[in-house]
């Protein structure tokens, strides 16, 4: 043990709590404050001086919102091309990851490369010509226009490779020896070995689809496909001079996730240290 | 760290075409499993950024067949670095975000990791506080912050002018709107920094901290010689992934102050989009792309040289 930490011991704790609460506090308030507002009414919000409570809870700033904003209908549209697109990604990646990993064939070292090349394209700088062609496709305000240029992902085929190269070769000649197919060498050694990694991989494909905002903006026009980030930037101009309702739409799109992520924040946190720190 | 594994075994270009029929198979197999993603990386990124550098010498509006652009050489290039005064200040406020933001993540994630990694109760209650903006949409986060830090009815005018301080202008001031800008976007990714930065200290051996207390070493030698050199990569990491993140910036401020107040809160990205998608000036916009593209490229590698060196320095 330290000397002088015996002595400072004490005051350093408590300055330490402090910071944390303080800090916690910054970060848990705008969810908070959203929450109060989507309560108040709208007289209330412009009030001065500025009250912090709503007199009386207007419930009703929630159960009105469906007459203005399908919320279920952003909700589905979401939740659709957000699981079509990790269902894409962790397809795509694991299988193209086993053959980089386990298979030799000619081409195999330029393919990877070309792969790892096109992990540093930034998005902005494709956004105009994949914008083109999903334009010549005819795929403008379609589910596929939104969704088939987010099937494949340079970075999931690379973490995939990675975790995959590390099993052990024996499995794979031991399940051939057994006469099983690739396929079924596939699906049934290889996918449930790096389930973690899917598990991770996964998560984030699922959170960078689901919070997308530029690439739907640019290719759905209609009310009918609209996701939840398009939703909120509707009710921006629909709610302008009701903040409250704009607050309570927001909560009802954002809340959701959050209390999903609670219940999973192990994984969550578990995967960024996976992938944030490896390969 | 950032480095590629290597490929393992012989760095043949080309290997020999299997001998045996079932080898044969095999490879046809693989060949199957990666056609479809590489093929999907050629459509939508390889073939998109030929074309978008292709178009960058060109002036074209999209609506007009691709075989007619007219051609314009460099003079897109020019234009922006010369006679576009938006674009000049869109690159001076987007390096101001970056280093602003990346500067603020780094100290103040590292220093919240430190804070948290010391014997706590109840980590994963803090974690998941911390954390909770980083899942949360972009797009919501501007919604809420437009309103916090509204001039007339946000709640942080609230509480300044009851402390009988001026009311501020935040997101609609020009002197102000870029740095308001900065604190959602730190206030947004610091949980993240955090959790990569705890899980980098909680890497370090624990035996290296013993053997500097018996050698009478002091809190803040051990940070400045064990946790300090001992993170870099983790430092690399993190200003790296944020510096090319935060060059990137669009969301927050095309949903929060839309680059107004004149321009003072415009960034490349938007002003990127503007001009393609308002304007239908996709030469000029496409231009943009690969100067911010350069940029982002540059840094890295200077980062990455910077903080490796050291890193690896023998």
């Amino acid at each position: 043990m330290r000397d002088e930490s015996s002595f400072l011991q004490p005051l350093g704790a408590a300055l330490k709590s402090l910071i944390l609460v303080a800090g916690a506090f910054i970060m848990v308030f705008p969810f908070i404050w959203m929450i109060i507002a989507s309560l108040m009414t709208a007289g209330e919000i412009q009030l001065r001086p500025p009250v912090w409570l709503p007199a009386e809870p207007q419930f009703h700033n929630y159960t009105e919102l469906p007459q203005k904003i399908p919320i279920a209908r952003l909700y589905f549209n979401s939740l659709f091309t957000s699981a079509l697109i990790v269902f894409g990604v962790l397809l795509s990646s694991s299988l193209a990851g086993f053959a980089f990993a386990k298979y030799r064939f000619p081409g195999r070292e330029f393919l990877f490369y070309l792969i790892l090349a096109t992990m540093m394209i930034p998005f902005f700088v494709t956004l105009i010509p994949v914008f083109f062609i999903v334009r010549q496709l005819g795929w403008i305000d379609t589910y596929q226009g939104l969704v088939v240029p987010g099937l494949t992902s340079a970075y999931g085929i690379f973490l995939m490779r990675q975790f995959i190269i590390t099993l052990p070769d024996e499995l794979i000649d031991a399940a051939r020896i057994d006469g099983a197919s690739e396929l079924r060498i596939f699906w049934r050694i290889i996918v449930p070995l790096v389930k973690p990694a899917l598990a991770t991989l996964g998560t984030f494909t699922f959170i960078g689809a689901w919070n997308n905002f530029l690439w739907p903006l640019l290719v759905l026009n209609s009310r009918e496909l609209m996701t939840l980030p398009l939703g909120i930037n509707s009710m921006k101009s629909l709610y302008a001079d009701n903040t409250n309702l704009l607050m309570a739409g927001t909560a009802v799109a954002v809340l959701p996730m959050l209390i999903v992520f609670i219940f999973l924040q192990r994984y969550f946190i578990q995967g960024i240290a996976l992938t944030g720190l490896k390969g | 760290m950032i480095r590629v594994a290597s490929l393992g075994g012989k760095q043949a270009w080309l290997p020999d075409i299997p001998k045996t029929p079932l080898m044969r198979r095999r490879m046809l197999w693989a060949y199957a499993f990666v056609a479809a993603p590489v093929i999907a990386l050629v459509v939508f990124l390889l073939g998109p950024i030929l074309f978008s550098g292709w178009v960058s010498l060109h002036r074209w509006d999209m609506l007009s067949p691709v075989n007619e652009m007219p051609w314009r050489g460099l003079s897109n290039y020019s234009y922006l670095l010369g006679k576009d005064p938006v674009f000049i200040k869109s690159l001076r406020n987007t390096f101001y975000f970056a280093i602003g933001g990346v500067g603020a993540n780094t100290i103040l994630g590292l220093g919240f990791a430190l804070l948290l990694n010391s014997p706590l109760r109840g980590r994963a209650i803090w974690r998941v506080l911390y954390f909770m903006p980083v899942i949360t949409a972009p797009l919501a986060l501007a919604v809420m912050f437009s309103f916090i830090f509204d001039r007339n009815f946000g709640v942080v005018n609230n509480i300044i002018t009851g402390l009988g301080l001026p009311r501020q202008p935040f997101l609609s001031g020009p002197n102000q709107a870029l740095l308001t800008l900065v604190f959602i976007a730190v206030y947004q990714y610091i949980g993240y920094y955090i959790v990569i930065f705890l899980a980098g200290l909680q890497g370090i051996p624990q035996d290296y901290y013993d053997a500097a207390q018996v050698d009478g070493a002091g809190r803040i030698q051990e940070f400045r010689y064990i946790t300090l050199p001992l993170l870099r990569p983790v430092m690399l990491f993190v200003v790296v992934t944020n510096t090319i993140g935060a060059l990137q910036v669009f969301d927050l401020v095309f949903a929060t102050t839309g680059g107004a107040p004149a321009n003072s809160s415009m960034t490349v990205v938007l002003h990127m989009y503007n001009t393609a998608f308002k304007f239908s000036r996709m030469g000029r916009a496409s231009a943009m792309a690969f100067i911010l593209f350069a940029i982002i490229m540059l840094i890295t590698i200077a980062q990455v040289r910077l903080l490796q060196d050291r890193a690896y320095g023998d």
